[in-house]
């Protein structure tokens, strides 16, 4: 051993960010969550076979092959990037206290920020490679299926004596139902979700005594944020009660704090073969970075306090 | 009493006058686990506060890392206010029971605690390499954490505690729940960095452990220190002096009884052979069987 304080130290806060970040991640993944993409590509390759028959025409051949690919894959990747972005975020915190390793780690020069932003950031990158994985089975999935699609439609419409610039423009439409921009678009839209429901549950960690609390919570906020918009529009155009200033107020600071989950309903546009523009994609980037930084400061104030 | 900070030469440890009051229940009188606490620890000082369980000696720790916040008073390591980040560049410490992540290595505990110090690269890599030497853990660098005996799990402990080579360390209950062989080697590599000038703060409620390896002790009882000072001053009996003979024959001793019994005021309070602890036995049966 060396003499005392003979190592330079040079840790920025963005290297212990890293190292808290892909810590957490590896503890993930050594914890086996990845093996529920054994369930995801089930549900991927079973997808295929809701063929709904309706053979009248060319036209109908494997539409509904394609959407639903596209609305089972992309309702799974919800529920996995969801359920994995709460209960992991709501499970690493109390553990580490538990543990008493969150002792030994605050007690090295580490800010509390950093390490809720670490232990946030290694959860994000584990929903972002799962939901790149789910991804790349779900396009080749989709993929191999549309070459089919296409091919048993042309094969149909030539029997059926169609003329060529019709038969080509079947081909676009059914290849805009394949894998598309728009689709990449949905699933960004899928881990931007998870990006706030993680942060939230970061939130709530902080000031829980129990995974299973933080877990309760953070559903039903999720569950809350896919109808408060409508709750507040009827709360604002019934009667009287919209017209005064504080109930406006508390309809935007109930807004400010509660995510709203309605905007990510161009996920079922997308899946009903409808473009996603890209102001809409950057307007949802916008919203879920400002929850995301909202629910994450208010964390490091509760913790911050904290005493263990 | 304390003496006025020495700004050339900061005490490794200063807590000046800790209370830590704990909320308890609705409209209860919140519970006063640290009552008015001072050490001070020169910076070399192996310094071990005892008292029984509950008494305050982890919550004193806590304060002193900035895990707990003090009531009133503050705490200091190196003259740097212990609620400041900058403060813990200078410590190492190992809680009481600890638990790393059982998915890890020891060495990539190590690895990972170094790089949270802003340690990397070779550095890093020789760092931890020399530490598992140290604590004598390198047949089981690559083992996971979850694997560990109590004994093992201690000393990665200390080795992490380490990684950054502070000029103090703080351990609390470090030997608890270990056995004698694995108590020993703690010591040991206590006793090896009170050599290498670093400052220990330990605290236990295993008061022969203490004894050997600290040079000053704080006594502490329901949060309040009711003794602290030099080990050896503390625990001498000034008016009584040990002479230990071998083979001593018996004509021998019945002169010394002679001679002190021709000497005004003095007395024999006790003869008889000095006995080796149960520990020292334990130990050396071991050794023997081993061999």
């Amino acid at each position: 051993m060396s003499t005392p304080a003979s190592i330079p130290m040079q840790g920025s806060n963005a290297s212990r960010i890293l190292t808290i970040a892909t810590h957490t991640f590896t503890q993930l993944v050594r914890m086996k969550v990845f093996y529920f993409m054994g369930i995801f590509a089930v549900i991927a390759i079973a997808s295929n076979f809701f063929d709904l028959p309706q053979h009248e025409g060319p036209e109908s051949v494997g539409a509904s092959v394609l959407r639903s690919i596209k609305s089972w894959s992309l309702g799974a990747m919800t529920l996995f990037s969801v359920v994995l972005s709460i209960v992991a975020t709501a499970l690493l915190l109390p553990k580490d206290v538990e543990d008493r390793t969150l002792y030994t780690i605050l007690a090295k020069p580490v800010p509390r920020i950093d390490y809720l932003a670490g232990k946030l950031l290694g959860v994000l990158l584990l929903v972002f490679v799962s939901l790149a994985l789910m991804d790349l089975l779900m396009v080749a999935v989709l993929q191999i299926r549309t070459t089919m699609v296409v091919a048993q439609q042309a094969e149909m419409a030539k029997a059926m004596g169609w003329p060529q610039d019709a038969i080509d423009s079947l081909r676009a439409d059914t290849l805009a139902s394949g894998p598309n921009a728009a689709l990449q678009g949905a699933v960004l839209a899928v881990f931007l979700r998870a990006v706030i429901m993680a942060s939230l549950a970061l939130l709530i960690s902080t000031f829980s005594s129990s995974t299973l609390f933080t877990t309760i919570v953070s559903f039903l906020v999720y569950f809350i944020g896919h109808f408060q918009a409508d709750a507040r529009d009827i709360y604002l155009h019934s009667g009287q009660a919209g017209e005064g200033l504080f109930a406006r107020l508390a309809s935007l600071l109930l807004s400010l704090v509660l995510p709203d989950f309605q905007l990510f309903n161009v996920i079922d546009a997308v899946i009903e073969g409808q473009a996603l523009p890209l102001l809409t994609m950057g307007k949802l980037a916008l919203v879920s970075l400002y929850y995301a930084l909202f629910f994450t400061i208010a964390s490091w104030f509760v913790f911050s306090d904290k005493e263990f | 009493m304390f003496r006025p900070p020495m700004a050339e030469n900061p005490p490794a440890v200063e807590i000046r006058d800790l209370v830590k009051d704990f909320k308890t229940s609705f409209r209860r009188k919140p519970l006063r686990a640290v009552d008015g606490v001072s050490i001070r620890i020169m910076p070399g000082e192996v310094y071990g506060l005892i008292g029984p369980n509950g008494s305050g000696k982890s919550t004193t720790m806590k304060a002193l890392l900035g895990l707990v916040a003090p009531t009133s008073g503050n705490c200091a390591i190196f003259g740097k206010d212990s609620l400041k980040v900058d403060s813990r560049n200078e410590v190492g410490f190992l809680p009481e029971n600890p638990y790393f992540y059982k998915h890890l290595s020891g060495a990539e505990t190590l690895r990972f605690y170094g790089r949270l110090c802003g340690i990397g690269g070779k550095i890093l890599t020789q760092r931890v390499n020399e530490l598992l030497a140290l604590v004598d853990l390198e047949g089981a660098r690559d083992r996971r954490i979850g694997g560990y005996s109590k004994g093992m799990l201690q000393r990665i402990g200390l080795a992490q505690a380490l990684i950054q080579e502070p000029r103090l360390v703080i351990l609390d209950e470090p030997t608890a729940g270990v056995d004698p062989v694995g108590s020993r080697q703690i010591r040991d590599l206590i006793l090896k960095l009170r050599e290498r000038g670093i400052t220990v703060f330990l605290c236990s409620h295993l008061l022969e452990q203490v004894q050997e390896v600290c040079d000053h002790v704080g006594i502490i009882f329901r949060g309040r220190m009711i003794r602290e000072g030099r080990l050896e001053d503390l625990i001498s009996i000034e008016d009584q002096t040990d002479i230990v003979l071998k083979d001593a024959t018996p004509e021998l001793l019945a002169q010394i009884g002679d001679l002190v019994s021709k000497s005004p005021g003095a007395s024999i309070v006790r003869t008889g052979k000095p006995r080796t602890t149960l520990e020292r036995l334990f130990l050396r049966e071991i050794r023997e069987e081993e061999e």
